[in-house]
C-alpha cells in the first residue's frame, strides 16, 4: 500500500493527465537534439569496430581470441553472463515490484524493460560467436534429422541455457511491446505529423482503450507478469549451472543459482539508475522520476550488495571448510592472493564495499555521485564474472596445464561492440518510444491527489489499481 | 443507423458515478473508453475473459509435451551414455521443461489474446473520441433501445460532472 | 615434381574439373545469347532466359560442388597384388642415421608408407623407437628434398654428370690431385665393400668418417685399452649399478632406445621383481637420463676428470691395484666406490666425455670391477659411430691449405656443424670438383658443384651392421618421389661397375652371408625370408685384452678443474645433430624436460639467475652469441647448457633460422672435439627479451596426489607405498545411479610411472598414427598445443637438484566423463566398449568439454591448421599430406579433438578376428604411443578378460588412477614411481 506522506508524490508539478502525456511524448515529437545524433554516432563507431571484430572470429577461428587449451573460455563467456545479468533488470522491476505494490515502479520499468531487450540481444551474440564453427550452430536444437536421427544432449547446461535464453528474450520483448501498445495509440491519437499517426497507428494494433480491451490487457499482463517472475529466478540460475554443473573447482558449487541470480538483479538496477539518471539529466524527467524513485533504488541496491557480500565470503569460507585442496588453491592462492587478485578485489570493493555507501542520505540525494556508483557496480560485476570463469580455468587439477589467459583486441573489441550496440539501442528507445510507461503513470497519479480520496476508493480497488 | 450519446468526462470518479446513474436508470451502456483501465468499470461492463485459464492450460500441455518428449529422444529413439548417466536423467530433463513450458506459454497466450482481443499490427482503430487514450474517460450510452430518452440521459451525464455530451453515429470520430 | 608421382596425374583428366569447365563455358555463351534476343524480337527471350537460369544453376551447383575437397583417388587398372586399397601392408626395413639405429617396420598404405613401427625381431631395438625414428617417415614427405641431381643449382642428366665426374677424376688423377670421400659413420658391410672398389679404383683416394657428435675420444680409449676401436656392448639389464658421467644414455648417447629397453627392464617391479637398478648421474644440464636418475651430481664438466680418477683410485685401493696421479677433486666418492666394490661384475661405469684420459680410466674402473665380460661385452660391440675427430682436422686444414682438389660429401654437413664450417665452404667452392649426395638441402650440399640425392632410406635397399654380428636389411616401401640414386650406385657407377646397388646386396647376401647360417638350405629362401623378417643375427665372438699401460699417462693427462663458467652443448632430444631440422613434428616436440620447442636456448641454473636477475626469455650473450635464457632447475653451479643442431640456414622452410647453432664453438681440443666450453663470458643483453614456445610453466604437483612416488625400500615393506590413498577413495566412491556395464570389451591402459623415462617417442608417434597437425611456435606459446599425448614433467625436493616426475597424459576415458556430461550436442558420448568419442563433424566447438575436463586432454582446433598458409608446415602442401592417415580423419576448424585409444587400430584388429571368426587375442592391439615406448611402459588391453595383463596391472597394489578421489572412473592406471634412493 502507497504511503504518501511517505514517498512523496509520484508525479512533481501537478500535472493533468493531458499534460502527463505532452510531458511524456515531448522527446518523440521534439526533433533530434544534437548530443543524441553525436552520442548515436559514437555509438554505432563502437559497434562498427565490434563487426569488425565479428568478421575476423568468424572467418579466421576463435584462434584469434586469448583463449587457450587450458582457459577455453574467455571475456566472451565473461560478457555474456555480465549482459544476461544487466537484462535481467527490466523483468525484475516489473515484476517484483508489481508483486510487491510499489506503485513508484510505474517511472521506471519501461526504461528498464527496454534496457533488458537490448542486453538480452548483445548477451545473446557471444555463444554464438564463442563456437568453434557458428554456422552450425542450429546443431543446438532437437530437430528431426537424417543422423538416426541424433538429438541433443538434455543433460547439458549449454542446452538449458539455449532454452532459457531464448525464451528469456521472446517473454521480455513481448512483455515490454504490450506494455507500450496503449502508449503507442496515446501518440497516435495526439501527434500532428501524419508519418507518425500512420507508424505509431501501425504499431498501436487498433488499440481504442475500450473496457474490452483493457479487461484482456490486464488478462494477459497477469498471465506474462506470473510466468516472467518465475523466469526471472530460473534463467540466471540456469546460466549459472554453466559453471555449478562442471567439476572445476571453484565453480562446483550449490550457492551458484541464488548467488547468480541476486548478482544479475544488483547489476541490472545499478544499470537501471545509471540510464534513469540519463534520462532525468538530459530529458528533464525529474517531474516523473523523482528523488524518491532514485532513493528507492538505491536502498535496494544497499540490500542486495549487502547478499553479494555475504555471498562472498560463504564461497570463501566453504572453500576452506571443505578442506579440498583443489579449492582452496582456486580461492586463496589464486584469487585473494594470486595472479588475479586485482580482479577479485575490484570485484569485492566494487559490489560488496562501495554500494555501503548508499547508507548516507547526502549520497544518495547526490545524482552525479549515484550515477558514478552505479557504474562502479557493473565494473565490480564485470570482474565478478571474470573471477569466475578465468581463475578457475587456469589454474584447475592438474598444475602442468596451468596457464595464464589475457584478452586479445579482436575480444576487447568483440565487447566494446556490444556496449556501442547497447547504447544505440537505449538511445533510439529515448528517441521513438515514450520512456515512460504513460498509461500507467496516469493510473497512479491520482495517489498524488490529497490523501482523502484514497478513501474514496475501496481498498480492494486500490490493490487491482496497485496491481496495474 | 446506430446512434450512440457519448458522455466525455475528465474524472475517472465522475465516469465510475455516471456508469452507476446511468445503469441504474435502466439504460444500456455500450462501452467506455479511459486512458488507464479502471476496475470498477470493467467488474460493472460484466465482461468475463478465461484467458488464464486458457494459458494454465497451454502450460499442462507444453510440460507434458516437453517431458514426453526428452523421454522419446533420450530413452526410445536413440539412447547414447552421456558420463555413465542413466538414458532417462529425469533431473536435468526438468530445468528444459520448465522454461520450456514458459516459452510455450507466452506464444500461445500472445496468440489467443491478439485473436480474442481482435489486435493485430496495423489494426485500424475504430474510435469514438480520439482524447480518450489521453485525458478524457468516454462513456457510451446505446440510444437504440426503445423508450429511450436522449434528454433524460444526457442530464444525467452533465449531473454527474461530464464536460460534454453529444450523440455520435458510429464515428467519424469528433475532434 | 608433379609428374612423379601418381597421386597428381589425374589432373589432367578430371572428369569434374572438365564438366565444371563447359558448365562454365555453356552458361557464358547462354547469358550473351539472352542478352541478343532481349535487343531483337522479344519472342523466345523468356524461353531463353529460363534456359540461362537453368545452365547458370547447373553450373553454380558443380562450381560450388568442388568447393569442397575433391578427392583424387583413382582406381587401379590393374591392381598390383601387394596392394589392396584400404589395407595396409607391413614391410620390414632399418633406420640408420647420425648414429641412430633402429630395425624399423613400415605401415604402407595404398602405396604410401605412412607409420614407423619398431621391428619386434631385433634384438637390438626391440620394438622400441626414439621421437626422431617416428618421425623420420615425414623426412620421405620432406619439401627440401632435391627433386634431381643438379650441377651448379641446373638441373643435370645422371648419365651426363656420371660422364662430367669420371673426366674430372681422371684430370684430377694425372695431376696426381687429392681426393677425399667425407661419409658418416658408415655400418652397411654392402656400402663398405662398395667404397673400398671405389677408393682402389681411384688411388690417392681418403675415406674419412665424420661424426658431428662424435665418439672419438672413447674409440681411441677402446683402442688404447682393448685394442678395438668400436664401442662395447653395455646391459644395463644384467647390471645393478650403473654410474654415468654425463652420459645422456637414455636421451642421445649412442644407442639409446637399445639403452632405454634394457634400463627400464632392470628398474621394472610389475611382474614380481623385488630389485631394481640403482642409478648414478654425475652431469651438469639436467638432462633426460639425469631427470630420471635415482642419485643425480650436478657437477662442472670440468670436474668430471677429477672425480672419475679419485673414484678409480678408491677402487683401486680396496682392489690392491696402484693409485694414479693426476687432478684432485673435491668429491668424496668413497661411499659411491663401496657400493660400485659391493656389485662387482653387476655394475656400469660410462662417461659421455670425448676426452680419452676420462674414457680409458673410466675402462679401468670397469676393468677393476669385472664388469668386462659380465655387464660390458666386446661381442656384439657398437658401430654406428666411428669418426675419427683427428682425421677430421687433418682434412679440414688441408682443404683450407688448398691441398685437396675433389670431396664427396656423403650425410654429413660439416659447413654447418663445424667449427671452421664458413671456411671450409669457401674452400669447397674452390675445388675443382665437389659432389655432395645430399637428400635433402644442407649448407654442405649448397656449397659443392654437383649435387647428386640419394633417396630416402624408405625408397632404398641398404643391410646395415649396427653391431657386430647383428644384420638388418632395409627395403624401399615405395616408388623414389624424386628423381634419386643411391650414393653407393654412383660410386658403383664412376668404378665402372655394371648393375643395380640392389642386386649388389642380394647377390652379396646370398653368397656370403648365407653360407653364415645353417636354417636356410636355399640362398633364393633365405633372402626372402631375412628380407621379410628385417633382421638376421648370427652374432659374433671377440673379446678385447685389457692393457692396462696407458692408464698413468691417461691420469696425468686429466684437464684441470676450470673456475670460469662452463658452456655444456648437448644434443637435444628432438633434433639431434640438427640433420633433420625441416621436420616440423620434431621442431614441436618439447624439450623433455625444460618443455620448450622450436628454440634452443641457454639453461642457465636457478641460482646464478637470481644473482644476475634473470628470467626465463631474457637475452644474454654467451662468447657472443645471444641466447634467450631458461631458468632451469638442476643445472650445475657455474655451468649453462644449450642445445647443438639449432640455427641450420638452408635446411628448408620450416627448419631455417629456428634457434642458433652452437656446434661451431664445439671446437677440438687435444685431437678430439669437446662438447663444452670453459670460462666462458656471459653478459646479460640489458631490456632484450625473446618469446619461448613453453607447453608447461608450473613445475611443482602442489602437494596433489599426482604422480605418486616411493622408495624402493618402502615398497618392499609395503607395494601400496605411496598409494595408499587409493585404497581411501575406492572406499569412498558412492553413486547415486548404477555404473554403466561395458558388457563386450571394456578397453583400458596402464601406465608404468617407472618405465617412462619422458623421452616423447610416444608423442609423434601418436601425431603421426592420428594425424595430429603441427601448430608453430606462436600457438605451441599460447599454450595451444595438438599432442594428444603430453608428457607432464614434474620437480620435487631442493631446487638446485630436484627429483625429476614424468607423467604422459592422454585422453583417461573415464566411466563418468565429465566432458560428456556437458556437450549440448551429443557430438562425444561414450562408446559401449568404455571408450570416450568425439563425433568430429558433429562438433559446434563450445569448448565446454575442454573446460570441464579436469585432465586437460582435449585439443581445440583454433584455426584452420590443413592447408592454410598461416601455418605452412606438412599439411601445407600435397606432398606433406601423403603422410596423413587415411584411418583417421583430419579435423577441421572449429572442433575438438582428443585421443581416441586409437579407435582405428582397434576396429581393425576387431574386424581381422571376425572374418577370422575368433575372439581377440590379448596383446593383439597395440595402440602408437605403446608401440613406439622403448620403455615398454605402456599396456593396452580389455579390462573385461580377466587374463589380460591390463586387468593384472589394474589389480597392482602400485596403480591407482589420475585425480580418482573426482570419481571420474578413468580406464587408464598409472603405476606409481619407485625410485632407488641409497
Amino acid at each position: 500500500m502507497y504511503n504518501l506522506q511517505i514517498r512523496g508524490k509520484h508525479i512533481h508539478g501537478d500535472k493533468s493527465l493531458g499534460r502527463i502525456s505532452t510531458d511524456i511524448i515531448a522527446p518523440i515529437d521534439d526533433k533530434t537534439p544534437l548530443w543524441w545524433s553525436a552520442a548515436f554516432v559514437v555509438s554505432l563507431g563502437l559497434f562498427g569496430w565490434g563487426i569488425y571484430s565479428m568478421y575476423i572470429t568468424v572467418t579466421q577461428g576463435i584462434g584469434t581470441w586469448g583463449v587457450n587449451n587450458t582457459v577455453g573460455w574467455g571475456w566472451a563467456i565473461i560478457n555474456f553472463v555480465w549482459w544476461i545479468g544487466i537484462g535481467h533488470a527490466g523483468t525484475a522491476f516489473s515484476i517484483f515490484l508489481l508483486i510487491l505494490r510499489q506503485t513508484w515502479r510505474t517511472a521506471i520499468n519501461r526504461a528498464a524493460e527496454a534496457m533488458t531487450v537490448v542486453a538480452v540481444g548483445c548477451a545473446a551474440l557471444f555463444p554464438l560467436l564463442h563456437m568453434g564453427r557458428p554456422w552450425l550452430f542450429f546443431f543446438i536444437f532437437p530437430y528431426p534429422n537424417t543422423r538416426g536421427p541424433l538429438w541433443v544432449n538434455f543433460n547439458s547446461p549449454l542446452f538449458w541455457d539455449f532454452v532459457a535464453i531464448s525464451a528469456y528474450l521472446l517473454i521480455s520483448a513481448s512483455f515490454w511491446y504490450f506494455g507500450m501498445v496503449p502508449d503507442f495509440a496515446t501518440i497516435r491519437d495526439t501527434t500532428k505529423s501524419k508519418v507518425k499517426k500512420a507508424v505509431y497507428g501501425f504499431f498501436s494494433f487498433g488499440w481504442t482503450g475500450s473496457s474490452k480491451q483493457w479487461l484482456r490487457f490486464e488478462a494477459l499482463s497477469f498471465v506474462l507478469g506470473g510466468i516472467a517472475a518465475v523466469l526471472v529466478v530460473s534463467v540466471h540460475s540456469i546460466v549459472s549451472t554453466d559453471f555449478a554443473v562442471s567439476v572445476e573447482p571453484g565453480w562446483h558449487t550449490t550457492i551458484f543459482p541464488p548467488y547468480f541470480v541476486v548478482g544479475a538483479i544488483f547489476s541490472g538496477f545499478a544499470m537501471v539508475l545509471t540510464l534513469v539518471a540519463l534520462m532525468r539529466k538530459l530529458y528533464k524527467m525529474e517531474d516523473f522520476i523523482t528523488d524518491s524513485h532514485v532513493d528507492a533504488v538505491c536502498r535496494v541496491l544497499i540490500f542486495i550488495s549487502l547478499i553479494m557480500g555475504t555471498a562472498y565470503l560463504t564461497e570463501i569460507f566453504m572453500a576452506w571448510y571443505s578442506g579440498s585442496t583443489y579449492e582452496m588453491y582456486t580461492f586463496f592462492r589464486n584469487r585473494i592472493f594470486g595472479e588475479y587478485a586485482f580482479q577479485f578485489w575490484a570485484m569485492f570493493i566494487c559490489n560488496a564495499i562501495i554500494p555501503q555507501l548508499f547508507w548516507f542520505k547526502s549520497v544518495r540525494s547526490r545524482l552525479w555521485i549515484v550515477f558514478i556508483i552505479s557504474i562502479l557496480i557493473n565494473i565490480g560485476m564485470w570482474f565478478e564474472r571474470f573471477n569466475i570463469v578465468v581463475t578457475s580455468l587456469s589454474k584447475n587439477y592438474i598444475p602442468a596445464n596451468w596457464a595464464s589467459y589475457s584478452p586479445t583486441i579482436i575480444e576487447i573489441g568483440l565487447f566494446v561492440g556490444t556496449l556501442g550496440m547497447f547504447s544505440a539501442g537505449v538511445l533510439l528507445f529515448f528517441r521513438y518510444i515514450p520512456m515512460i510507461a504513460i498509461s500507467e503513470i496516469k493510473s497512479v497519479s491520482k495517489y498524488d491527489k490529497e490523501p482523502d480520496l484514497t478513501q474514496f476508493l475501496s481498498h480492494e480497488t486500490q490493490k487491482n489499481q496497485a496491481k496495474h | 443507423m446506430n446512434k450512440y450519446m457519448v458522455g466525455v468526462f475528465n474524472d475517472e470518479f465522475d465516469l465510475v458515478k455516471a456508469f452507476d446513474q446511468v445503469k441504474a436508470s435502466g439504460n444500456r451502456i455500450d462501452e467506455v473508453f479511459t486512458p488507464y483501465p479502471i476496475h470498477e468499470v470493467i467488474v460493472k461492463m460484466g465482461k468475463r475473459t478465461r484467458i488464464s485459464h486458457a494459458a494454465f492450460f497451454y502450460g499442462v500441455f507444453g510440460a507434458a509435451s516437453l517431458l514426453g518428449f526428452m523421454y522419446f529422444a533420450s530413452v526410445i529413439s536413440w539412447p547414447l551414455n552421456f558420463g555413465g548417466k542413466p538414458t532417462n536423467a529425469f533431473p536435468s530433463f526438468l530445468v528444459v521443461t520448465i522454461v520450456g513450458t514458459i516459452l510455450i506459454v507466452t506464444i500461445l497466450t500472445l496468440l489467443t489474446f491478439s485473436i480474442r482481443a481482435k489486435i493485430f499490427p496495423g489494426k485500424k482503430a475504430d474510435i469514438v473520441d480520439l482524447r480518450a487514450t489521453n485525458d478524457k474517460f468516454i462513456l457510451v450510452v446505446d440510444s437504440n433501445v426503445p423508450g429511450f430518452q436522449p434528454d433524460k440521459v444526457e442530464k444525467l451525464l452533465k449531473d454527474n460532472g461530464a464536460s460534454e455530451v453529444y450523440l455520435n453515429v458510429e464515428s467519424p470520430a469528433k475532434l | 615434381m608433379d609428374k612423379t608421382y601418381w597421386r597428381s596425374l589425374d589432373e589432367l583428366e578430371d572428369p569434374k574439373a572438365l564438366r565444371i569447365k563447359e558448365a562454365r563455358e555453356e552458361s557464358k555463351q547462354k547469358s550473351l545469347l539472352y542478352k541478343k534476343s532481349d535487343e531483337g524480337d522479344s519472342g523466345n527471350s523468356r524461353r531463353d532466359f529460363l534456359k540461362t537460369l537453368g545452365f547458370s544453376l547447373a553450373a553454380t551447383a558443380l562450381i560450388s560442388g568442388c568447393e569442397r575437397p575433391v578427392n583424387k583417388a583413382i582406381p587401379y587398372l590393374i591392381k598390383p597384388e601387394e596392394i589392396t586399397p584400404g589395407q595396409a601392408s607391413y614391410y620390414a626395413s632399418s633406420y640408420f642415421d647420425a648414429g641412430d639405429y633402429c630395425s624399423v617396420v613400415v605401415k604402407v598404405r595404398d602405396g604410401r608408407p605412412i607409420k614407423i613401427e619398431g621391428n619386434e625381431l631385433s634384438s637390438v631395438s626391440r620394438q622400441g623407437t626414439s621421437a626422431r625414428i617416428q618421425a623420420s617417415i615425414l623426412n620421405l614427405y620432406d619439401g627440401a628434398r632435391y627433386k634431381g641431381p643438379q650441377r651448379r643449382s641446373k638441373n643435370i642428366k645422371w648419365h651426363d654428370a656420371d660422364l662430367e665426374i669420371v673426366k674430372t677424376l681422371n684430370e684430377i688423377r694425372q695431376q696426381g690431385g687429392r681426393l677425399v670421400l667425407l661419409t658418416q659413420t658408415v655400418i652397411s658391410p654392402s656400402a663398405k665393400q662398395v667404397i673400398a672398389q671405389f677408393l682402389n679404383a681411384w688411388p690417392g683416394t681418403a675415406w674419412v668418417q665424420y661424426d658431428a657428435v662424435s665418439a672419438s675420444g672413447m674409440l681411441t680409449a677402446n683402442m688404447k685399452s682393448f685394442g678395438i676401436r668400436s664401442i662395447p656392448d653395455y646391459r644395463f639389464d644384467k647390471a645393478k649399478v650403473v654410474v654415468s658421467f654425463g652420459a645422456d644414455f637414455l636421451g642421445s648417447w649412442l644407442s639409446p632406445v637399445e639403452y632405454t629397453r634394457r634400463y627400464t627392464d632392470a628398474r621394472k617391479l610389475d611382474a614380481g621383481q623385488r630389485d631394481m637398478l640403482r642409478h648414478y648421474q654425475f652431469e651438469a644440464a639436467m638432462s633426460l637420463t639425469g631427470s630420471n636418475a635415482d642419485v643425480r651430481f650436478p657437477v662442472k664438466p670440468s670436474e668430471e676428470g677429477g672425480i672419475v680418477l679419485s673414484l678409480y683410485n678408491e677402487i683401486a685401493k680396496a682392489k690392491g691395484a696402484e693409485r694414479l696421479n693426476g687432478v684432485q677433486s673435491k668429491v668424496d666418492v668413497t661411499g659411491l666406490a663401496e657400493e660400485l666394490l659391493e656389485n662387482q661384475g653387476k655394475s656400469v661405469v660410462i662417461s659421455g666425455s670425448n676426452d680419452e684420459n676420462i674414457q680409458m680410466l673410466v675402462n679401468g674402473i670397469n676393468q677393476l670391477l669385472g664388469n668386462y665380460g659380465q655387464t660390458i661385452l666386446w661381442e656384439a660391440a657398437l658401430q654406428t659411430k666411428k669418426g675419427t675427430d683427428h682425421e677430421m682436422k687433418a682434412l679440414v686444414a688441408d682443404a683450407l691449405a688448398g691441398k685437396i682438389d675433389g670431396l664427396f660429401v656423403w650425410g654429413v654437413n660439416p659447413v654447418y656443424d663445424y667449427p671452421e664450417g664458413k671456411k671450409l665452404e669457401a674452400a669447397i667452392r674452390e675445388m675443382k670438383l665437389s659432389v655432395s649426395f645430399a637428400e635433402r638441402q644442407d649448407e654442405t650440399a649448397r656449397a659443392c658443384e654437383y649435387i647428386l640425392p640419394e633417396p630416402n632410406y624408405l625408397e632404398s635397399w641398404n643391410d646395415l651392421e649396427p653391431k657386430s654380428g647383428f644384420y638388418s636389411l632395409a627395403q624401399p616401401t615405395v616408388a623414389k618421389l624424386f628423381d634419386s640414386r643411391n650414393a653407393e650406385e654412383c660410386l658403383m657407377a664412376w668404378t665402372g661397375q655394371q648393375g643395380s646397388w640392389a642386386d649388389y646386396i642380394k647377390n652379396r647376401w646370398k653368397t656370403e652371408f648365407y653360407t653364415r647360417q645353417s636354417e636356410y638350405t636355399d640362398p633364393e629362401m633365405f633372402w626372402n625370408y631375412t628380407l621379410q623378417k628385417g633382421v638376421f643375427e648370427p652374432g659374433d665372438s671377440v673379446t678385447g685384452t685389457w692393457e692396462a699401460s696407458g692408464l698413468p699417462a691417461a691420469a696425468s693427462g686429466l684437464k684441470d678443474v676450470q673456475t670460469g663458467t662452463e658452456v655444456v652443448l648437448y644434443e637435444s632430444i628432438a633434433i639431434g645433430n640438427g640433420k633433420y631440422a625441416n621436420n616440423p613434428w620434431l621442431q614441436e616436440l618439447p624439450d623433455p624436460v625444460a618443455k620448450i620447442s622450436w628454440d634452443n636456448y641457454a639453461s642457465v641454473p636457478v641460482a646464478f639467475a637470481k644473482e644476475q636477475g634473470l628470467e626465463n626469455e631474457q637475452v644474454i650473450t654467451i662468447n657472443g652469441i645471444e641466447l634467450p635464457v631458461f631458468v632451469q632447475p638442476g643445472q650445475a653451479e657455474g655451468t649453462i647448457a644449450v642445445a647443438l643442431g639449432y640455427g641450420r640456414e638452408y635446411a628448408g622452410k620450416v627448419g631455417n633460422g629456428v634457434g642458433v647453432n652452437v656446434f661451431p664453438h664445439a671446437a677440438g681440443q687435444n685431437g678430439n672435439r669437446q662438447y663444452y666450453l670453459v670460462n666462458a663470458k656471459i653478459e646479460p643483453v640489458a631490456g632484450k627479451t625473446y618469446p619461448l614456445a613453453l607447453s608447461q610453466t608450473h613445475h611443482s604437483m602442489e602437494g596433489r596426489p599426482i604422480v605418486r612416488e616411493a622408495n624402493l625400500d618402502e615398497y618392499l615393506l609395503k607395494p601400496d607405498a605411496g598409494n595408499e590413498m587409493h585404497e581411501e577413495f575406492e572406499k569412498k566412491h558412492v553413486t547415486l545411479y548404477p555404473e554403466k556395464e561395458f558388457p563386450a570389451h571394456h578397453w583400458g591402459m596402464a601406465i608404468d610411472l617407472n618405465s617412462c623415462t619422458g623421452c616423447g617417442s610416444c608423442a609423434i608417434a601418436c601425431q603421426a598414427e592420428n594425424n595430429v597437425q603441427v601448430i608453430g611456435k606462436e600457438q605451441v606459446r599460447n599454450r595451444r598445443i595438438m599432442h594428444w599425448i603430453r608428457i607432464d614433467r614434474y620437480y620435487s625436493g631442493e631446487i638446485s637438484n630436484p627429483d625429476v616426475s614424468f607423467q604422459p597424459v592422454m585422453c583417461q576415458h573415464c566411466s563418468n566423463a565429465p566432458c560428456e556430461n556437458v556437450c549440448p550436442v551429443a557430438a562425444t558420448p561414450h562408446s559401449s566398449e568404455g571408450l570416450n568419442q568425439m563425433a568430429y563433424n558433429r562438433c559446434v566447438g563450445t569448448k565446454y568439454c575442454i573446460n570441464n575436463c579436469p585432465y586437460r586432454v582435449r585439443r581445440f582446433n583454433w584455426f584452420k591448421y590443413v592447408d592454410n598458409d598461416k601455418f605452412d608446415y606438412n599439411a601445407n602442401n600435397d606432398l606433406g599430406r601423403m603422410v596423413l592417415n587415411p584411418d583417421v580423419t583430419v579435423r577441421s576448424r572449429g572442433v575438438v579433438e582428443k585421443c581416441s585409444m586409437c579407435v582405428q587400430r582397434i576396429q581393425e584388429k576387431k574386424q581381422k578376428a571376425k572374418l577370422e571368426g575368433r575372439m581377440i587375442e590379448e596383446g593383439e592391439i597395440k595402440t602408437a604411443c605403446q608401440q613406439s615406448c622403448p620403455g615398454n611402459a605402456i599396456v593396452f588391453g580389455d579390462l573385461n578378460n580377466p587374463e589380460s595383463r591390463i586387468s593384472k596391472l589394474f589389480k597392482d597394489k602400485r596403480n591407482y588412477h589420475l585425480l580418482e578421489e573426482l570419481h571420474t572412473l578413468p580406464s587408464v592406471g598409472y603405476l606409481t614411481k619407485v625410485r632407488n634412493k641409497a
